[in-house]
């Protein structure tokens, strides 16, 4: 009897080893190897690099040519860097003060409002900005090719998304808190500051994550509203390379590398505390 | 100040006593509010009014439907609506079915499943540019790695991104492969605010696997399961910069969609024309998104 | 120490009317306590005095003061919510502290404040760990002292110890009285523990259906209960509420009759099969069916021999019988 349970046991942990072993070694090709070859194509020199082919280097050179990216068009490359890390922290901010203000009240106030701005909210979500009257509204506005018009862009078309988290997530927040607050003397705004926001920690570092990586990693609306070499973002300035570098793919490789590293960096960071915002806020939806 | 109103040595103190607040204040709405109301309100209202002009940007020249009367007469234009239905379709529905089935072998007791889970959500850090650029090479018709591999075993590999009729499958691939990462955390996220007791309660009722993926994980994960298929669906009808960093919207305008004609429109200057292509974009999304919701929406199983 | 004087009283959700004409007068220092069932309305009434819920007519007066309408925070009261409402991100000296942080107190005179409320609820040693940290009881003594440290004329209680096992629960019920003569402060509870209200209770305010059915010391209530409600309501067992014939006989329409006051003899002029005993050790309850007056419910000494199937005769007691007629006590 226990012979046999145990045989069970032991046959189930295999079919499990096994089965772990195949999802290692299909994961492995599929999403592991794509990545292998940026990584082999960004080491080689240039004639090796243009075959495009699988293969080792023939020579290693991955230092060299990170340096020789950073230095194109007169080190175009750092203040792409740095305009994007501007327009990133500063449109991450902004979404998630404003939004987790937004998702409290909307949570909180039921009101006949409340009908119209759930309707804005998914129409944010949805409806696909009208890029050319946008730019006539920027002109207007002087914000065009201005990197803080770019972070008011962002933060308007990712509103939407941030909302719907955060209103998830304070309606698991007691209301009794917020009254133990108002009991306490605190105005509205210093019991959302002090007591409700702190408590928004993990749906606020999902934000942080989600977001940041989606506005770092922005191609389409930097290249409407960006255009112009002042203000090149990263994605731009890769987008620039892949034309002019079409003969130097190593450089081309190099530059994926690089401007991937800043995404890489909050996702090591945040990596374990992703699902947990998600569990209340995208899940229960 | 509210301490003084509890002090019982100064009554005088007392001065004005704070009439009763509004304890959740719509003030809390003016940042987002205006933000969103300049930014991307005002636009989207005149894009209706633009969408019926011959416009420079300068002056406007109202014309009515002529805008759309060409958008529909150009057989590509049609095309691209066309193509952006099929992306967003597929794209959707194979992040749900991929996404799914990752969500419930990386929740199982499988051995490397934190490597698992970073190895398959890495795709999503890294930029739609990037991703079309490594891809690109690697779908090169003769010495991109993928055709050289099918070569070795025989096989004549397609110009996966130069055959007309294939390229934009080739693109919803690649489109996948990088968004079933987001797909996957959600549905993990799903699938494990899901009571254990529901398994526990199963398995002595003596479920297979099988049944209980069929009978509690797939209908539990249900709020989970809309959430991708709104936001993967969304992102697929509007998509652009993979089509644009790959193919460029062809061979010819084989791969085209709304989005990709929208901006080669803004490019050549047609700006009333190019917005009269966000509107058509923003009709399709919505004829195809309103219906789905609501459906979606109706039977809603709350644990 | 104050007054709390409530005159007119209303609340309504929109056309539904939950609570009406509230008059009641809290005096300086009493410990009130509203019971009441489900849904009638003590954290309704609670809430309005808190300030919290808006009033919808009438008037609030405490301490001689005019607060209708005045923001909770100014109007001298604090309250202590049924799940606590502890801020979890913030420790137990924050905690008690945060009023005084919100009112610029200086440092000292918070640090001297928070300790002395810590020594009052023996939580010295406790304040600078997180609530999550804490047990039950002592969640419930932080609650409290944030309250203290206000130093409200009112406290206002909302079935503060419902989330406590049994043993926490008398524990705390002597701490919270004792806690209340030291202060000496008027204190307002709800709870619909019967317990509670009778033995922490000066005086019992007995809701129903958004009104209020009685005023009275536990005594009162107790021995004059206004309407076969009350009657019903307060004491364990519930009194024996007799209509028919046995009623009509003492010229009432309901006559009520505690278990207690209904004795077992051999003269009896009621008789019945006893159908169901309950023992609980010092006493024992028996369910009576008699042919005259229906189910009858006695309690008996813990010892007495009385079987379940037993034919047994009972004796109403014409002194303590309790007679009402449309809803009202008949002298
Ligand atoms: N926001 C509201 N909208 C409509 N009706 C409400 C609202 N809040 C409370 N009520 C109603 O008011 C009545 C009184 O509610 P209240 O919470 O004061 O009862 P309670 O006596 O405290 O009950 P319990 O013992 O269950 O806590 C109930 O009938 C309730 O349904
Ligand atoms: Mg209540």
């Amino acid at each position: 009897m226990s012979q046999t349970h145990t045989t069970f046991r032991a046959a189930e942990a295999r079919r499990r080893w096994i089965g772990g072993a195949v999802a290692i070694l299909v994961t492995g090709v599929v999403f592991v190897l794509p990545f292998l070859f940026a990584l082999l194509q960004a080491s080689k020199t240039q004639a090796d690099a243009s075959t495009l082919s699988f293969s080792w280097p023939t020579e290693w050179q991955l230092w060299s040519n990170l340096v020789a990216v950073i230095q194109v068009r007169d080190y175009q490359l750092l203040l792409a860097f740095f305009n994007s890390t501007v327009i990133t922290v500063a449109s991450v901010t902004g979404l998630v003060v404003f939004a987790s203000m937004v998702g409290y009240i909307l949570q909180r106030r039921q009101s006949r409002w409340n009908g119209l701005i759930n309707f804005l909210v998914l129409a944010g979500l949805m409806i696909p900005p009208a890029v050319v009257p946008t730019i006539w509204l920027l002109q207007q506005l002087e914000l065009f090719k201005t990197l803080h018009g770019m972070v008011l862009i962002e933060i308007a078309y990712n509103l939407s998304f941030s909302i719907l988290l955060y209103r998830a997530f304070v309606a698991t927040i007691p209301r009794e808190l917020d009254e133990a607050a108002r009991m306490d003397g605190a105005k509205p705004w210093q019991t959302f500051f002090r007591v409700i926001f702190p408590l928004l920690k993990p749906v606020t570092v999902t934000n942080i994550v989600v977001q940041s990586i989606a506005i770092f990693n922005d191609f389409v609306n930097p290249l409407y509203y960006l255009p112009g070499k002042d203000n090149v973002t990263v994605q731009l300035t890769l987008y620039n390379f892949q034309s002019q570098f079409e003969t130097q793919y190593n450089l081309l490789f190099s530059n994926v590398l690089l401007v991937t590293i800043p995404p890489l960096i909050v996702f090591v960071f945040f990596n374990r505390q992703i699902v947990a915002g998600m569990t209340a806020g995208a899940v229960k939806g | 100040m509210s301490d003084a109103a509890l002090d019982r040595q100064e009554p005088a103190a007392r001065r004005r006593t704070a009439r009763r607040r509004v304890p959740y204040p719509y003030t809390f709405y003016i940042p987002a509010g205006v933000i969103y109301a300049v930014m991307f309100l005002v636009p989207t209202i005149a894009s209706f009014y633009f969408a019926l002009t011959r416009w420079t940007l300068f002056d406007s020249h109202f014309i009515g439907f002529g805008n759309f009367v060409q958008f529909f007469r150009e057989p590509f234009l049609v095309q691209g609506l066309v193509n952006t239905l099929i992306f967003g379709i597929s794209t959707s529905a194979l992040k749900v079915v991929l996404g799914l089935a990752l969500a419930v072998l990386l929740t199982s007791r499988i051995p490397a499943r934190g490597y698992l889970r970073a190895v398959i959500f890495f795709p999503v850090l890294v930029s739609f540019i990037g991703v079309g650029i490594i891809f690109v090479s690697l779908m090169h018709p003769t010495r991109g790695a993928i055709n050289v591999t099918l070569e070795t075993i025989g096989i004549d590999g397609p110009g996966w991104l130069t055959t007309p009729w294939l390229a934009l499958y080739s693109v919803i691939i690649v489109d996948v492969w990088k968004g079933v990462g987001i797909a996957t955390v959600i549905f993990i996220a799903g699938i494990a605010s899901i009571p254990s007791d529901y398994y526990e309660a199963a398995r002595i009722d003596g479920a297979t696997k099988a049944q209980q993926f069929w009978r509690i994980t797939l209908p539990l994960s249900r709020p989970a399961t809309v959430t991708v298929i709104t936001l993967s669906l969304i992102g697929g009808l509007r998509t652009f910069d993979l089509i644009w960093t790959m193919t460029g919207g062809g061979p010819g305008f084989s791969s085209d969609v709304v989005a990709s004609i929208i901006y080669k429109q803004y490019q050549s200057g047609f700006y009333g024309l190019s917005t009269a292509g966000n509107v058509v974009l923003f009709l399709l999304i919505a004829l195809v998104m309103v219906p789905l919701t609501t459906w979606m929406n109706r039977r809603e199983i709350d644990i | 120490m104050a007054d709390v004087t409530i005159r007119n009283l209303s609340k309504h959700y929109g056309a539904v009317e939950v609570m009406s004409d509230i008059d009641l007068d809290i005096r300086s220092g009493e410990f009130v306590v509203f019971v009441g069932p489900s849904g009638c309305g003590k954290s309704t009434l609670l809430r309005m005095i808190s300030g919290l819920e808006e009033e919808s007519g009438g008037s609030i007066e405490i301490d001689g003061r005019d607060v209708t309408g005045v923001e909770p925070s100014e109007r001298g009261v604090a309250m202590v919510f049924q799940s606590y409402a502890l801020y979890p991100h913030l420790t137990v000296a924050e905690n008690i502290g945060f009023s005084l942080s919100l009112a610029r107190v200086p440092k000292d005179e918070m640090r001297r404040k928070i300790e002395e409320a810590a020594n009052i609820l023996q939580l010295g040693p406790l304040l600078e760990r997180k609530p999550k940290h804490l047990s039950g009881g002592q969640r419930q003594r932080v609650a409290i002292g944030r309250a203290i440290v206000r130093d409200p004329k009112v406290f206002l209680f909302d079935e503060p110890l419902s989330n406590l096992d049994a043993a926490l629960r008398t524990q705390m019920r002597l701490e919270l009285g004792e806690l209340h003569q030291r202060l000496n402060t008027t204190m307002i509870y709800v709870t619909h523990d019967q317990v509670e209200a009778m033995t922490m209770a000066d005086r019992i305010v007995v809701l129903n259906g958004g009104r209020i059915e009685q005023v009275g010391t536990p005594t009162e209530l107790y021995r004059a209960p206004r309407s076969p409600f009350v009657a019903g309501f307060i004491g364990s067992p519930k009194m024996n509420l007799f209509e028919g014939p046995v009623a009509e006989a003492e010229g009432a329409e309901v006559l009520g009759l505690r278990p207690e006051h209904i004795v077992v003899d051999a003269t009896g002029p009621w008789s019945g099969d006893v159908r169901l005993i309950e023992h609980l050790g010092a006493e024992a309850i028996a369910h009576v069916d008699t042919p005259e007056a229906g189910r009858v419910i006695i309690r008996l000494d813990g010892e007495a021999e009385v079987r379940t199937g037993d034919h047994v005769r009972l004796t109403p007691r014409p002194d303590r019988m309790h007679r009402f007629r449309a809803g009202q006590r008949l002298a």
